[in-house]
């Protein structure tokens, strides 16, 4: 590219744009931040007297710990089962050549093209139809129904970067099928496994519209901070938003300390080979 | 010849593997979609009101959707879902070309910071979007006031708040299959296309439209489909100046107690979001658009 370039001055107000909008995008975070610092009932921003008192507060209830605690169990159980239903419905989407394949790929894609909710409330009445009560075990069934579709398209793109002749070469090496997966395939498509559970997590932790009809009398963090948005508000409710997000956070920092350490063992030499 | 017919085992071995494989989802698909979705479209056939699956069958809730102006909420979701589209689209593009680029800081950072608020409830973001437009004491005017000595006023609670909530949830779902679809687009082709003398529109409308094509329909369609559906957004930051479907829809099984009627609207819902969704999905060939 040679100087003055128009290309380039479009490059530069682009970079530009883009950052705006990322700004943009952080304003509503960082007003919630904001606004857990004070000690009014009302908001008046800038706040007279800034403070952490409604972090201490919040940190002392017993319903800080339960929402947490319900949050935490849903979406560890629907991280565990979607990737359980994800890593074979993946192989089936990018790997096995089979007739009913591009069906299967585009039926699997409805649930993501689909008003969650609407899923929610179409999910209540079937419920209801079979006469189960809903607790927080059947919302961790409507989040799986539209979790799975999407941690089996993370763990796919990752299939699609794996060269089949690897696993090809095993075989002639005499590999079983199940060596040749636990051995080849599996270490391939572990980056994508471990990445399917953390969008299969984070994504249930912040649920809102599939939780909402699908809980029952169990209440989900999202779901407890959307009743409490505009009635009874108090500077707590911001509070428990924040150490919601700090939250899922630790769990980024957890899969990003997991791969930091996988990828160490694997790079690591004469682990397996032998054998 | 041995290692032939070997061979020839493995690969019918594995159109075998491919249903045993996808059997667990589809088993999941089944019971969690397509069943309950069955269920709803079979409880909007029965009378008003009624709560059990087998009262005989009628049309008579689909006639009162229409007859009691649900056509408006109708009317209002698809319209924000329109123009949600749009904004988002344009919004992207300019983003997803400077993000499509590898191998560039700039592009990974910005990337992962995009990313990052999708896995933040939608119930923070839009409580902080109400507490940044709120009137008088909110961040925005209370900062504007403290700065400048002026009061200014609030969209809060108005069409416009609704649809820049819209646009801040779903602009990510636009972007990143954007993203995709612009990374399939050979940087040599658009080279090509300068160096023969090709202005910037034509290289817009010959080169990096079609090839990003797949990206763009995948991601307005997400977007499309997801704000049509979505109630939360209408909900905190629209107030009362918008009833969008979904609301109604909620409202039917809630507060009314009329499933029927309720089930009638959902599937009416459905209906719209299949009749878009399904011509853009034979359209698309997954395997090019997933694989690197």
């Amino acid at each position: 590219m040679s100087a003055g370039d128009p290309t380039r001055e479009g490059e530069t107000l682009r970079r530009a744009f883009t950052a705006l909008v990322v700004v943009l995008l952080y304003l509503p975070i960082v007003s919630v931040v904001l606004a857990s610092l004070a000690n009014t009932r009302y908001m008046i921003f800038p706040h007279r007297v800034w403070t952490i008192d409604a972090y201490r507060e919040a940190i002392g209830q017993y319903t800080t710990a339960d929402l947490h605690a319900t949050s935490l169990k849903i979406a560890l159980l629907v991280a565990i089962l979607a990737v359980a239903l994800a890593v074979p419905g993946a192989l089936a989407f990018a790997r096995f050549r089979w007739r009913g394949r591009r069906l299967y790929q585009r039926a699997l894609l409805l649930p993501i093209f689909f008003p969650q909710p609407v899923l929610g409330l179409a999910l209540l009445v079937a419920l209801s139809a079979a006469g189960i009560v809903p607790d927080w075990r059947t919302a961790v069934f409507a989040h799986l129904v539209w979790v799975v579709p999407i941690a089996t398209l993370v763990i796919s793109i990752r299939l699609y970067g794996f060269d089949p002749a690897q696993e090809e070469a095993a075989y002639d090496l005499g590999a079983t099928r199940l060596q040749a997966f636990r051995e080849v395939t599996l270490p391939a498509i572990a980056p994508g496994i471990v990445s399917g559970a953390l969008f299969a997590f984070l994504l249930s932790w912040s649920n809102l519209p599939l939780s909402m009809y699908t809980t029952g009398a169990d209440t989900t963090l999202p779901e407890w901070l959307y009743s409490r948005m505009a009635t009874n508000y108090s500077p707590q409710v911001p509070a428990i938003a924040v150490l919601s997000v700090g939250a899922s956070a630790l769990a980024v920092a957890a899969f990003l300390l997991a791969r930091g350490l996988w990828r160490r063992a694997a790079s690591s030499p004469a682990t397996r080979a032998t054998s | 010849m041995a290692s032939q017919d070997h061979s020839n085992d493995r690969s019918q071995d594995r159109s075998r593997a491919g249903p045993i494989a996808m059997a667990p989802v589809a088993a999941l698909l089944v019971v969690g979609f397509l069943v309950p979705l069955v269920l709803v479209a079979w409880l909007s056939l029965m009378p008003e009101r009624t709560f059990g699956l087998d009262a005989g069958l009628t049309g008579a809730n689909y006639v009162t959707a229409v007859r009691d102006g649900y056509v408006v909420p109708l009317g209002w979701s698809l319209a924000f879902a329109a123009a949600t589209t749009a904004i988002c689209l344009l919004v992207s593009w300019p983003m997803a070309k400077v993000l499509a680029r590898r191998g560039s800081a700039f592009a990974l950072t910005v990337t992962i910071l995009v990313a990052l608020p999708i896995f933040v409830s939608e119930s923070v973001r839009l409580f902080g979007t109400s507490l940044f437009l709120m009137p008088r004491g909110g961040i925005l005017a209370g900062s504007v006031n403290a700065l400048f000595g002026i009061q200014i006023g609030s969209i809060l609670y108005t069409k416009t708040a609704t649809l820049v909530g819209l646009v801040y949830v779903y602009l990510p779902f636009a972007l990143f299959p954007m993203i995709l679809g612009l990374a399939q687009v050979p940087r040599d082709q658009v080279d090509a296309a300068r160096d023969l003398g090709a202005s910037g529109w034509q290289v817009l409308r010959e080169v990096e439209l079609p090839n990003a094509m797949p990206g763009l329909l995948i991601g307005g369609l997400l977007v499309f489909v997801l704000a049509f559906g979505a109630n939360t957004e209408a909900n905190v930051l629209g107030g009362q100046s918008v009833a969008v479907i979904t609301k109604s829809i909620d409202q039917r099984f809630s507060y009314a107690q009329d499933w029927p009627l309720g089930s009638a609207l959902t599937i009416l819902v459905a209906a719209i979001t299949a009749a878009v969704v399904f011509p853009v999905l034979a359209r698309i060939d997954l395997d090019r658009l997933l694989r690197r």
